[in-house]
């Protein structure tokens, strides 16, 4: 007896499987919701967060008018850009975080193997953190405000180049951390490897040329955070040598992205699940 | 028949990690850990054919939960191969989860935290159920399940029973050709573990699944499967009709004989002293004449008749009683004495 195997266009499997996500996301918000209280505190706890940021921002700023010919206006910019990327990958990254535990100590892993949907769509879909959100709202804030400043004439290429480049950025940030969360596989004892890189991601909001030349290498083409914000950035505030980089974005985020599936893959080959 | 199943010398070897003692064992574990192999399966092969129901027995750490897991691609084989029609479970996992179901026992299969009624409207999309079907098929498990009563709970809140029943609901909503049941009834009071097993047999027969079964729960296989395999350190031990086991030879069947008059055991042995049988619990004691007698024999040396024909001969009988082994002891002398070859018919 033979079972067929799946067979669909790609484009048919893409729409089947972002329909589930989206009924993931359907759900965690109606579970979210049936705590309605929790909801308010978190919204309230929210927008206390974007005050406090925007509060530190201008005591930053205040004393630091200009960065190595960058002005401050050009160094907020690249900030408020840094968010973007940051807020959507916050907002689906939260199970990474707590694979080595939830998925792998606790097998729940099991679970979503025994699904015929991408796996990891499946991982990073089955909680939300409603915080990126912050980052959305309070980078978006940042950068307009910026680009206001700096009377930056933004035409509908623009607007095209940055909803390519903050996806691709947002690619780059979950590729790191899904290759961080791959290590778990190899090492059941959770390194805390994560917090370390995420504080990493700092520095990645100031433009690139402030570091020293080995910062800069180790930024681009070890930990590519400088492809999160200042690269992608200057395509808006850099001069033309250095806009001409920013459309590498999507490129850097194809290729890490390559790189941290192949790890991520090797990872489930490796995946042993629990005793019981 | 071609087999739906074929698992070849499939291996799988665990990595562990062995801690030291002490908070400065625990430092010389983050430098210099300590890893070695365990082999969880080992070298298994068998075959399933479609429609089939089989039992997969061992004991606890004999390596079940390990071959359902590489059967269901979530692990690996460390080597050999697993093929359930044309397809391999940890390759192609995208196509043959669409084909199998799967019950863990120990762990559900549903969102924790969703209503019921939810975590079936997911897998529905996820299976691409039409709504038609859906209903049919709920209303079925309803009627054999009574999942109704609860479809509104989230599942964290049901019973371990009522869970199961979910479980179960679930894996065959969306029609796979294959069942996996890890101990589906464990844990479960005499009543819960009676309605899972009426479950699976009406089942089997209305959506023609083909179920391979782990337990340790004997009843379970007695009433439910006629092909057993049995594993214990990871190796098949048996593999064969039930049936089959229990004629096989060494396995012995139990005659219970009360007489009308005291006998000295010595005296009823010395009449059967040509049969190949054992006499039960009459050591020491056989000078004392007693009205009970328990003779053992194996079904391929000799039988009932002849041992009862050579003690009427000499004696007179009042009463007696023929049992099978319990499949607990059957079980339990393969464990002891090892490998039992496969009967003929199965080659
Ligand atoms: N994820 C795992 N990591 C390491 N060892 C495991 C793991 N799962 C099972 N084992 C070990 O492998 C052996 C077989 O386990 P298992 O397949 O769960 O047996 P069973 O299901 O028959 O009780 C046991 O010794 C068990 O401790
Ligand atoms: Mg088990």
């Amino acid at each position: 007896m033979q079972l067929a195997e799946y067979r669909t266009s790609r484009w048919q499997d893409l729409r089947r499987q972002t329909g589930i996500v989206l009924a993931y996301f359907a759900q965690f918000l109606k579970m979210r919701l049936a705590y309605r209280v929790d909801f308010l505190v978190d919204l309230g706890a929210n927008l206390f967060a974007i005050g406090v940021q925007l509060a530190t921002l201008g005591v930053l700023f205040s004393k630091v008018p200009a960065l190595k010919g960058w002005s401050f206006e050009s160094v907020l910019f690249i900030y408020g850009f840094s968010l973007l990327p940051l807020g959507l990958f916050n907002l689906i990254s939260i199970n990474l975080y707590r694979f080595a535990e939830r998925y792998i100590a606790e097998g729940n892993l099991d679970r979503v193997l025994l699904r015929p949907v991408n796996p990891l769509a499946q991982v990073l879909c089955e909680s939300f953190n409603m915080s990126g959100l912050n980052e959305l709202l309070l980078g978006t804030g940042v950068m307009i405000y910026a680009a206001n400043q700096l009377e930056l004439a933004v035409g509908p290429l623009d607007i095209l180049v940055l909803l390519v480049l903050v996806p691709s950025a947002a690619v780059i940030y979950a590729s790191v951390f899904l290759m961080v969360t791959a290590v778990s596989f190899w090492h059941e004892d959770r390194m805390g490897l994560a917090p370390p890189i995420y504080n990493v991601i700092r520095f990645a909001r100031y433009p690139l040329t402030i570091y020293g030349k080995g910062v800069q290498i180790f930024l681009m083409f070890v930990l590519p955070f400088a492809w999160v914000a200042y690269m992608p950035a200057t395509w808006f505030v850099g001069d033309a040598e250095q806009t001409r980089w920013a459309l590498l974005t999507p490129l850097v985020a194809v290729l890490f992205g390559g790189l941290a599936m192949m790890v991520w893959r090797a990872g489930l080959r490796r995946y042993e699940s629990t005793g019981n | 028949m071609a087999p739906l199943i074929t698992v070849q010398r499939l291996t799988k070897d665990y990595h562990l990690t062995d801690r030291r003692e002490g908070v400065l064992g625990g430092m010389v574990d983050l430098v210099r850990p300590q890893k070695r192999m365990l082999r969880a399966v080992d070298d298994v092969s068998f075959t399933i054919d479609p429609g089939e129901m089989v039992g997969y027995i061992g004991a606890n750490g004999a390596g079940k939960s390990t071959t359902i897991k590489m059967l269901t691609g979530i692990l690996t084989p460390t080597s050999g191969e697993v093929r359930v029609g044309g397809l391999v479970p940890y390759r192609q996992r995208q196509s043959y989860t669409r084909h199998i179901g799967v019950v863990f026992g120990q762990r559900t299969q549903l969102w924790w935290d969703l209503a019921v009624v939810e975590s079936f409207r997911l897998l529905q999309r996820i299976y691409e159920v039409p709504e038609a079907r859906y209903r049919e098929q709920m209303t079925f498990f309803n009627e054999l399940l009574g999942i109704d009563e609860f479809l509104h709970q989230p599942v964290r809140k049901l019973s371990l029973g009522q869970r199961m029943r979910c479980d179960l609901a679930a894996a065959l909503l969306h029609e796979p050709r294959v069942l996996f049941l890890d101990e589906p009834t464990i844990g479960l009071d005499v009543v819960a573990k009676e309605n899972v097993r009426g479950f699976l047999r009406q089942a089997r027969e209305q959506l023609g699944v083909t179920v391979i079964l782990t337990t340790h729960d004997l009843t379970d296989i007695e009433q439910l499967c006629r092909r057993i395999i049995i594993i214990d350190h990871g190796k098949v031990m048996y593999n064969g009709l039930l049936e089959d086991l229990r004629r096989g030879p060494g396995h012995k069947l139990r005659l219970c004989l009360d007489l009308a008059e005291p006998v000295a055991p010595a005296e009823l042995q010395a009449a059967c002293a040509h049969l190949p049988v054992e006499w039960a619990e009459t050591e020491g004691a056989d000078r004392t004449p007693v009205l009970r007698h328990c003779a053992l024999f194996s079904r391929s040396e000799t039988n009932a008749a002849t041992i009862l024909a050579a003690v009427l001969a000499a004696h007179r009988l009042r009463d007696m009683a023929l049992t099978e082994p319990a499949i607990e002891d059957v079980v339990r002398r393969i464990y002891r004495e090892g490998l039992v070859p496969a009967p003929e018919a199965l080659g």
